[in-house]
């Protein structure tokens, strides 16, 4: 990597001070992206600011039909909290397929929705959950956060401190993972929240994470696998790589819809996949 | 330059590295614990696991100042007073090793797994050692070496 | 427990040492007529464990690894050392106009820049080729210089254009992007097949057509008349895919010069030291005895660490001119750019069968693959192996191959794990496979009709090869039963109704090992004075045990227990002349010249026994580790005697080729939806001959067997057809085994005793490879076949199968 210079921040102000007088200054959290991206010389900050082991970004809460989640929170952790998983199960069970145990070890939500992968595994649940993005400057809600691969709606020296996840009625996450990267090729999030259905696709969009319209119109009017079935996801919509055509990524998307669908009307299907309900 | 200072299998060191200095390469280059192995670029193969208090992390994804005031343990770590961790123990009687290079790591994400899973099923075995490559073994006498770890950890 | 004759050598007419010892009876082994029985009942009771600190040691090399104090190339810290980067092509053809080195050589910490033009002053500029024997119309290979940095142009992403060495790793790569590089962009070819087309990008001006090399073996008259008189002939496309061997320990290089004595002493990887300091020699013009190659354990090998790479040679560059030892240690995405690469081998295949199955003639053109540059033993193994089973397990009389070395923009290729006996058995075991189906004829049944019988043995094949013993038949018949292929069309119909495609396959393969490239084996054994005993070999290992086998052969030979035998590799001030370890060959080479030093110490030693007890050598026995006179009740224990005199013995001996083979059985079931496929079921049913450590054995099944599937489902090294970029440059990209996608493998030995060495031993290190591909094929095609799919190319991958079932259901 090239030469900076590290600062572990002693608050949120302090952090946010450095990062708004710096423009070439990085937030430093779990790091299980941004320390690869430096490795490779794809970045060259001046200086990383850690962020993770602040208090203000700490947290787990379940309080008043919301399940509110602090930035700093490990994948491990969101996975392991007897609180998310008696709240949101399949979000806890997102969080446990995230990569692999080490990274879940250090990785945290904050790090992962701030980035935005376009296969990442968390977006899809923050879209389809309709959840709350937290900053130390406002709150912005998921339909405004994800504006493309890797584009939020977050301004410089903005850092997320924590996400607010209102209780579904229930949901479920299923993704196929990429064989080498173990990214989501496909994950899909379908949530039955206060709004209605909620369907929200990673992995395969050309753009990022995104709600399959048709798919929630289909569940509305009843969650089940059939109701996916019927369905096609349009290929042109999808991304395009060695590892699958465009078509094949519809394909997954819409086997992964099944398969979440599926376990959310009570029913099992096979599959060598995670599954949740 | 930064100033650090972490406990390493029970003994503590201090430290001034360049800020970019891996975990890793610390504990390879500057405490010349070369057990620790680095296997790829990319944070994939697990070579390099550790733990870091008390959690298995890729040390290879890790600056050293981020472990400040952490305890470390190593590979070189975890047999305590001459007897090998259960961990250590089952990868030999199961021949989970050939080369041995990607073996420490793995004996360090077992010891993790085992912790938190004191009886692991298959399937948790399996997704426990998702972030742990090998190229000679095939895996199968490692997974059975988990879960001989964790009978002789019962023990 | 059988009984044993007092063991007793003897040498038969062809010089080789042969054991008479009781027939076991637990084992129906297979006599060879005219020769005498060889059999060797000894390993069994030695696969033990025992206890070390309250665990037990499956191997004596563990436990030194198991607690992190194993030392790989990457380990070595020399005094006063600095540290080197180098700078890699970026694009995959172009001529170098300029290097500017200037603004590096100022950078903070650096010592020196290396270029192209240092490389050809210093003459560093010819690898070794062992590529030296003629080819068709009796011409020899066109081999191309690759100077250790290249000098005038760059020939693949990855070559090597300049080296900067500092105080610190980090300088060098820091100073690396400083390097300004002019290049003049030339058109690029990745596909062999259109490099060896008229009118390609040509690579090498004295390589013409790209073609590096070409070679026909067979009688291509006797194969036209088979196909002439065939009732059916079965054509495929028979692609093996590149793959990147991936050892897990990244290459790493320490290279310190004294020039006093003008001696290099080389840290790096290796399969053999002999073989790593010829080629260092070679490339370098340095004698053979100023270069010392030094290696402890080695992190994985499979044919890509028996390389004198340029990146070494450019360190003895650097060495002798600083003054100071270079290190550098290589990234893992480095790697994937510039290690040797493996398969890559493109055939297209042709079976002519008549009426009954019976197999009448095989024709193949073979197109390897070799890269931008010929590693020093890349192009033999694709050239020899082949040949030496074109007939495979069958009495197939007319073959024939054209066999053609070509050039492409891609890192050049090596040996990788089988060495092209995967490749030659996927390919007649595809084309075997694929007849049957469309001859309506049993796959198990065709095989029968064609096997060579168990009564044929030796065997000379048209090629010229003398398979020593096998028992194809038997092989066969226990795979088929270990798997239960008579209950498959139940469990196939189960799948079924759960929307899910199963599928059966398998494959009945051959392989030569046992012959190497040097004069002879060597291993020494040293006597200490407490007993325990020192052996010293120069084949080296990368994870086979060689520190456990080796000692249980030495132990057994002279009734000692293995623990206090200490096997120690590479260390070159022994002098030991011998192969390095490849092709499966250590066990017939090295191993078997440690059981003929162990035998020859107990030769060598009694007479000093008699001397010692004062007896006549006649009136000498030795058991387990003593030397009794039966004159007296006198005793000297092997440690006594080497405490009186000095007791090192040298065992030597020169191997032929012996044949390993198998039935593999693989059960997989594709999801239709994901086109996902999971292995069920895989059985093994292997010849190796006499086993020597089950445990082992099982072990390197095991890896060859994940390398097979790897091959087979998810891994390929692919480069953009147009540019010459590799888009699977990391472990993102590039898919390895993991754990728990192959559930389980059943280990089966049916042994027949080899007849080349005196421990009726075959080798089995790469046999997982050679059986996997095609069984693993064969259970995709089986499943896939009723449903009018053609045969996918390989990888299988989950996006292709999916693509060619929907393509399939759309035809319908």
């Amino acid at each position: 990597m090239y030469a900076f210079q590290y600062h572990k921040a002693k608050s949120l102000n302090e952090a946010g001070d450095i990062l708004g007088k710096d423009e070439e200054a990085r937030p430093l959290s779990g790091g299980m992206t941004l320390i690869p991206t430096l490795k490779q010389r794809l970045a060259q900050p001046t200086q990383l600011v850690d962020i993770a082991g602040l208090a203000e970004l700490a947290g787990v809460e379940n309080k008043n039909g919301v399940l509110t989640i602090g930035a700093a929170t490990r994948h491990a952790d969101v996975a392991a909290s007897k609180v998310v998983q008696q709240a949101i199960p399949a979000l806890a069970c997102l969080a446990a397929g995230i990569g692999d145990p080490q990274v879940r070890n250090r990785g945290t939500l904050g790090g992962s929705v701030a980035n935005n992968d376009p296969a990442a595994d968390y977006p899809s649940a923050v879209l389809a959950l309709n959840a709350k993005v937290i900053t130390n400057r406002r709150e912005i809600a998921a339909d405004d956060y994800f504006q493309g691969m890797f584009t939020t709606a977050l301004e410089p020296g903005e850092l997320i401190v924590r996400i607010a996840f209102p209780l579904p009625k229930a949901a479920a996450y299923c993704k196929f993972p990429h064989p080498a990267s173990g990214y989501a090729m496909a994950g899909v999030f379908i949530a039955d929240t206060a709004q209605g259905v909620r369907v929200a696709v990673t992995g395969a969009g050309a753009s990022g994470v995104f709600r399959w319209a048709e798919a929630e119109k289909a569940l509305a009017k009843g969650i089940s696998a059939a109701a996916i079935e019927k369905l096609t996801l349009a290929a042109d919509d999808c991304n395009e790589d060695i590892h699958g055509t465009r078509e094949y990524r519809a394909q997954l998307v819409k086997v992964m819809a099944t398969r979440a669908a599926a376990a959310l009307s009570g029913k099992k299907l096979h599959g060598q996949d995670h599954i949740e309900g | 330059m930064a100033k650090i200072t972490l406990k390493v299998n029970g003994e503590q060191h201090s430290a001034e590295v360049e800020d970019r200095t891996l975990l890793a390469n610390f504990l390879r280059d500057e405490l010349k614990l070369t057990g620790t192995h680095v296997g790829c670029d990319t944070s994939q193969c697990g070579a390099c696991t550790v733990h870091v208090d008390g959690r298995a992390v890729k040390s290879c994804t890790m600056l050293v100042a981020q472990a400040e005031g952490c305890e470390v343990v190593t590979i070189e770590g975890l047999a305590k007073n001459g007897r090998l961790h259960p961990a250590q123990a089952a990868f030999t009687e199961c021949h989970a090793l050939q080369c041995g290079f990607c073996t420490p790591g793995m004996i360090m994400t077992t010891a993790a797994l085992i912790k938190d899973h004191p009886q692991p099923t298959d399937e948790q075995i399996v997704y426990g050692l998702e972030g742990n490559l090998c190229r000679c073994t095939g895996y199968l006498n490692i997974v059975k070496a988990v879960k001989r770890a964790a009978e002789l950890q019962g023990k | 427990m059988p009984a044993q004759l007092r063991p007793h050598a003897a040498v038969d007419g062809a010089g080789i040492c042969v054991m008479l010892i009781a027939i076991p009876t637990e084992e129906k082994a297979c006599r060879s007529p005219g020769r005498l029985a060889v059999r060797v009942n000894i390993m069994d009771q030695h696969h033990h464990h025992f206890e070390v600190g309250g665990a037990h040691l499956s191997r004596l090399e563990d436990l030194r690894l198991i607690k992190g104090e194993g030392c790989y190339s990457a380990d070595w810290n020399l005094p006063n050392q600095v540290h080197a980067a180098f700078l890699r092509a970026d694009r995959a053809h172009a001529k170098i106009v300029s290097i500017s080195t200037a603004a590096a050589r100022k950078a903070k910490g650096v010592l020196g820049v290396f270029t192209g033009e240092d490389a050809v002053k210093a003459g560093y500029v010819k690898p070794l080729s062992f590529l030296t024997f003629a080819g068709k119309d009796g011409k020899k290979a066109n081999i191309s210089e690759r100077p250790a940095l290249t000098a005038d142009r760059v020939r693949f992403v990855g070559d090597l254009v300049a080296m900067v060495v500092a105080e610190t790793a980090l300088q060098a790569q820091d100073a690396l992007e400083l390097i300004e590089v002019e290049y003049q962009d030339l058109p690029v070819v990745v596909s062999p097949r259109a490099a060896v087309a008229p009118g390609a990008p040509l690579l090498h001006d004295n390589v013409p057509g790209n073609l590096a090399f070409e070679q026909e073996a067979g009688d291509a008259a006797a194969v036209d008349a088979a196909f002439a008189k065939a009732a059916h002939v079965t054509k495929l496309r028979l692609d093996v895919t590149r793959v990147a061997p991936n050892p897990m320990e990244p290459r790493a290089c320490a290279v310190a010069f004294d020039a006093g004595s003008g001696k290099f002493t080389i840290h790096s990887p290796v399969q053999g030291i002999n073989m790593m300091r010829m080629q260092l020699a070679a490339y370098t013009g340095v004698a053979d005895d100023r270069i010392d190659v030094v290696a402890r354990d080695v992190g994985g090998g499979f044919g890509q660490r028996s390389i004198g790479y340029p990146e070494y040679v450019a360190l003895m560059l650097a060495a002798k001119s600083l003054g100071r030892p270079v290190k550098w240690v290589s990234s893992r995405s480095e790697g994937f750019m510039s290690d040797s690469h493996g398969r890559a081998n493109y055939i297209d295949g042709e079976l002519a069968l008549d009426r009954d199955g019976t197999f009448l003639g095989m024709r193949i053109d073979w197109i390897a693959d070799l890269g931008a540059y010929l590693h020093p033993a890349g192009p033999v193994s694709p050239m020899r192996n082949p040949v030496t089973c074109l007939n495979g397990v069958y009495k197939t009389q007319a073959l024939f191959g054209r066999w053609r070395v070509v050039l492409t923009n891609t890192a050049p290729v090596s040996a990788y794990r089988g060495a092209a006996r995967p490749e030659i058995a996927f390919a007649i075991e595809r084309l075997v496979d694929e007849a049957a189906a469309q001859m309506n004829i049993d796959p198990a049944e065709i095989r029968r009709r064609n096997f060579i019988p168990t009564d044929a043995f030796p065997y000379k094949t048209p090629t010229g090869s003398v398979y020593d013993i096998a028992d194809f038949h038997g092989v066969l018949d226990k795979a088929m039963k270990l798997a239960d292929v008579a209950g498959f069309p139940k469990r196939r119909a189960e799948s079924e109704k759960r929307g899910m495609i199963r599928g059966l396959g398998f494959s009945t393969v051959i392989e030569n090992s046992g012959a190497g490239m040097f004069p002879k084996d060597e291993a020494r054994l040293e006597v200490h004075a407490d007993g325990t005993v020192t052996a010293y070999s120069v084949s080296h290992s990368q994870g086979q045990g060689h520190e456990t086998t080796f000692a249980q052969i030495i132990g057994d030979g002279l009734g000692i227990s293995a623990e206090r035998v200490k096997l120690r590799q590479g260390i070159g001030e022994q002098g030991l002349i011998g192969n390095h370890t490849g092709g499966s060959r250590t066990i017939v080479g090295a191993g078997t010249v440690c059981h003929i030093a162990a035998k020859k110490l107990v030769e060598v030693a009694t007479p000093m026994a008699a001397e010692q007890l004062g007896c006549e050598p006649s009136q000498v026995a030795y058991a387990h580790g003593e030397f009794k006179s039966t004159a007296s009740n006198k005793k000297i224990t092997l440690g006594e005697l080497a405490a009186k005199k000095p007791l090192t013995v040298t065992g030597e001996g020169k191997f032929g080729s012996t044949f390993p083979n198998g039935c593999h059985v693989a059960e997989i079931e594709i999801d239709p939806q994901t086109g996902v496929t999971e292995v069920l079921s895989y059985v093994t049913v292997d010849d190796c001959g006499t086993v020597i450590n089950h445990t082992i054995v099982e072990g390197q099944m095991h890896g060859a067997v994940a390398q097979g599937w790897g091959q087979i489902f998810t891994e390929n090294v692919v480069y953009d057809p147009d540019t010459g970029q590799l888009l699977t440059g990391s472990f993102m990209d590039y898919a390895m085994p993991k754990a728990g996608w192959i559930k389980d493998i059943q280990i089966a030995e049916h042994t027949t005793f080899g007849t080349i060495s005196p421990l009726g031993v075959k080798g089995m290190g790469e046999s997982g490879c050679t059986a996997s591909l095609a069984a693993l094929t064969n259970a995709v095609m089986n499943a896939l076949r009723p449903m009018g799919v053609p045969p996918p190319d390989m990888p299988l991958t989950a996006h292709k199968l999916w693509q060619a079932i929907s393509a399939a259901k759309k035809g319908k």
